[in-house]
């Protein structure tokens, strides 16, 4: 299958064209169709053309690179000494935000890396960050300034390129480059900025890593637990290579917050292993911070598949980490999805080697991420109780599922659109929509849009539905039909077409459709289709429903309504 | 200062020929051969590329020369061909104006 190009446009105050090759070549999703503009020192009025046929089709992407003075005049003062009112300065800030913010209307993700002068410029040297005229003392403000007036916009982003020049290093700016080509940053700043962003790219199209696989031994702490013992192993206390392993456990933990699973697979005697995790005074993650683990002897690759089968998780969406060369060479071999970073030997160079990986970027961190571990814990509670039980619709109905939908409100909006942006699996058609542009979908009144909470004996699993509706003619056709993969098989699946053919039997529409558009990953979809109770022809993808026949909501499942 | 080798420029022009391949596009890329033309009539690089191809050549000599390096001066301006016609010329070039 051909790979998708997302336009991006970029727009600069700078030659950007050293950026933009590095951007179209970086060999990692998202592929990228790169739009620049052959005028030098676009940005204002780019901005402020509306009708620009580079506005059109939609970028999906925006990236706004400007330096300070080319986009507010007065800095241009500052950096000449002269006093500016901070007043000025803000009111120019304002103006450029005002403009961003317009233009965001009408794209995608947009990305702002911030404002920054060459490291070489010393300002005032000690009275810069202290007396009015400093520069860095303007810029700074300037920053924040801009960073507040665009932080409630949902998809605009300010990336930080200060951490992109420290990660160059002393060469960040270069003379030459700037007098000859009129670029203000050195290459090594363009290729570190690469991968930051398209990081972010990433995670608005829902492909960020979502699971982390760790091995135990001089992975997780150092030494072989059974071996020496737990009592042995450095990990924390003041020793560095300890201190290294600490802080390798709180990079992953930290990845928790932001909606990422922690999983083990390690070839060890269970027993002993956990033993140590539960006892050892310098372990950071906790047993509760991991969702699974595959603690035995057995092949690492399998148990890798076995593991994520269980959590009902993509190969794509793991990476698995292990210090063992001929480890990570088998799952490579074996699991090609996988992603599998080389790894350092010094344990000293673990954290970083975790900061490097830059693919667990979310733009939203909702409640539920930061109790995704426990979310995942009660559905595997709910396999072992299932394995006690003879049916799966007995045990279905010992669940006592509940099951509410809702209308798209402020409230719910930003996780609606993480679960829009993020599902691959049981999607039906696999929009991938900004907030701003499902809000107005929604609010067409020839759509609705729903979304679907589930709860059983176990706990809640949050929000982890949406079906919405497009009316046309007599006909209503399913626009998003989505589960998280930690319901999927609960019946959830029957509840929504349930409620979907009600709505669209009370709208007197005559015809309920579904059209499944195939994507890599979306195929559990296609089979739940195939046997939902919905006809289509032979081989054909389009799927129909009279509403004049009811589609019984499950019995296994007590459907709540809605808010309306 | 010591001369540096034929073999060396050789391999310092490839090392940013590689760089430059970086930022082109894959049907623009350059192909690490002494006849390659960089400049000119049927040239792989435009004015920037120019640019990238000075700027990182004159890092990389300088560096390894430890004096500052241009390749841009009065010498290269008055050679009856441009130095930067084709990664050999450029080689003969840098050969040329490298310190004994």
């Amino acid at each position: 299958m051909a790979v998708r190009e997302h336009k991006c446009l970029l727009l600069s105050s700078f030659t950007i064209d050293n950026f933009a090759g590095y951007l179209s070549n970086a060999p990692y999703l998202p592929t990228l169709e790169v739009v620049t503009l052959p005028a030098y020192d676009n940005v204002i009025q780019s901005l402020l053309e509306y009708d620009n046929r580079v506005w059109n089709p939609k970028p999906e992407f925006v990236i706004i690179w400007s330096t300070p003075d080319r986009v507010c005049p007065s800095f241009r003062k500052v950096m000449d000494y002269k006093p500016v009112p901070d007043e000025v300065i803000a009111d120019e800030v304002k103006e450029f935000a005002d403009l961003v913010i317009e233009a965001a209307r009408r794209t995608g993700q947009m990305f702002i890396p911030s404002w920054v002068i060459p490291g070489d410029d010393r300002g005032l040297g000690i009275l810069d960050m202290k007396s009015p005229l400093g520069i860095r003392r303007a810029l700074m403000k300037m920053n924040l300034q801009l960073m507040e007036s665009l932080s409630s916009v949902p998809n605009i982003y300010i990336l930080d390129t200060v951490r992109w020049m420290m990660l160059a290093g002393k060469g960040a700016y270069n003379p030459l480059l700037w007098y000859m080509a009129k670029i203000p940053f050195s290459n090594e700043v363009f290729k570190e900025s690469v991968p930051d962003i398209k990081a972010a790219m990433a995670a608005s199209l829902g492909l960020r890593k979502k699971l982390v696989i760790v091995d135990l031994d001089n992975t997780l702490w150092g030494g072989i637990v059974g071996e020496i013992g737990w009592e042995n192993l450095r990990l924390g206390g003041h020793d560095p290579v300890g201190e290294a392993f600490a802080d390798f456990q709180k990079g992953l933990k930290r990845l928790t917050d932001l909606g990422v699973v922690l999983g083990v697979v390690s070839k060890n005697e269970e027993a002993v292993a956990l033993e140590g995790i539960r006892n050892h005074p310098g372990m950071v993650i906790r047993l509760e911070d991991l969702v699974a683990w595959r603690i035995n002897w057995q092949d690492k690759a399998e148990n890798i598949v076995s593991l994520t089968e269980e959590l009902n998780l993509g190969l794509s969406s793991v990476v698995f980490i292990d210090d063992n060369p001929r480890e990570r060479s088998r799952v490579r071999e074996a699991l090609p999805e996988v992603l599998v970073p080389e790894w350092p030997g010094n344990p000293l160079l673990y954290r970083k080697a975790l900061d490097d990986l830059r693919c667990f970027d979310s733009i939203t961190v909702t409640a539920e991420d930061r109790k995704k571990t426990v979310l995942y814990q009660s559905e595997m509670a709910r396999k072992k109780d299932r394995r006690h039980l003879p049916s799966l619709n007995a045990w279905l109905k010992t669940l006592k599922i509940k099951i509410r939908a809702e209308e798209l409100n402020q409230t719910n909006l930003p996780r609606a659109v993480q679960l829009l942006n993020k599902t691959n699996q049981m999607n039906l058609r696999t929009r991938r929509l900004s907030e701003n542009v499902l809000k107005k979908w929604a609010d067409q009144d020839f759509h609705d849009f729903w979304v679907v909470f589930v709860e059983d004996k176990f706990g809640e699993s949050g929000l982890t539905g949406i079906i919405s509706l497009e009316y046309s003619g007599k006909s209503a056709v399913i626009a998003d039909f989505i589960l998280s993969c930690r319901v999927i098989g609960r019946k959830a699946e029957e509840t929504m077409l349930a409620f979907a053919c009600r709505k669209a039997k009370e709208m007197g529409t005559t015809e309920v459709l579904a059209e499944y558009i195939a994507t890599p990953k979306n195929k559990p979809c296609l089979d739940f289709f195939r046997r939902s109770g919905f006809v289509s022809k032979p081989e054909d993808d389009l799927f129909r429903w009279l509403p004049e026949n009811e589609y019984l909501f499950p019995e296994e499942v007590t459907f709540l309504g809605t808010n309306e | 200062m010591s001369k540096i080798s034929d073999i060396d420029i050789i391999a310092i022009i490839f090392r940013v020929i590689d760089e430059l391949n970086e930022m082109l596009p894959a049907d623009n890329r350059l192909a690490k051969s002494e006849d390659t033309k960089l400049a000119g009539p049927g040239g792989g690089l435009d004015s920037l590329g120019m640019v990238n191809l000075i700027v990182a050549l004159e890092q990389k000599l300088s560096s390894l020369l430890g004096d500052d390096v241009n390749l841009i001066d009065d010498r290269a301006m008055n050679q009856e061909s441009s130095p930067f016609s084709t990664i050999g010329t450029l080689s003969e070039f840098i050969k040329s104006i490298s310190p004994e």
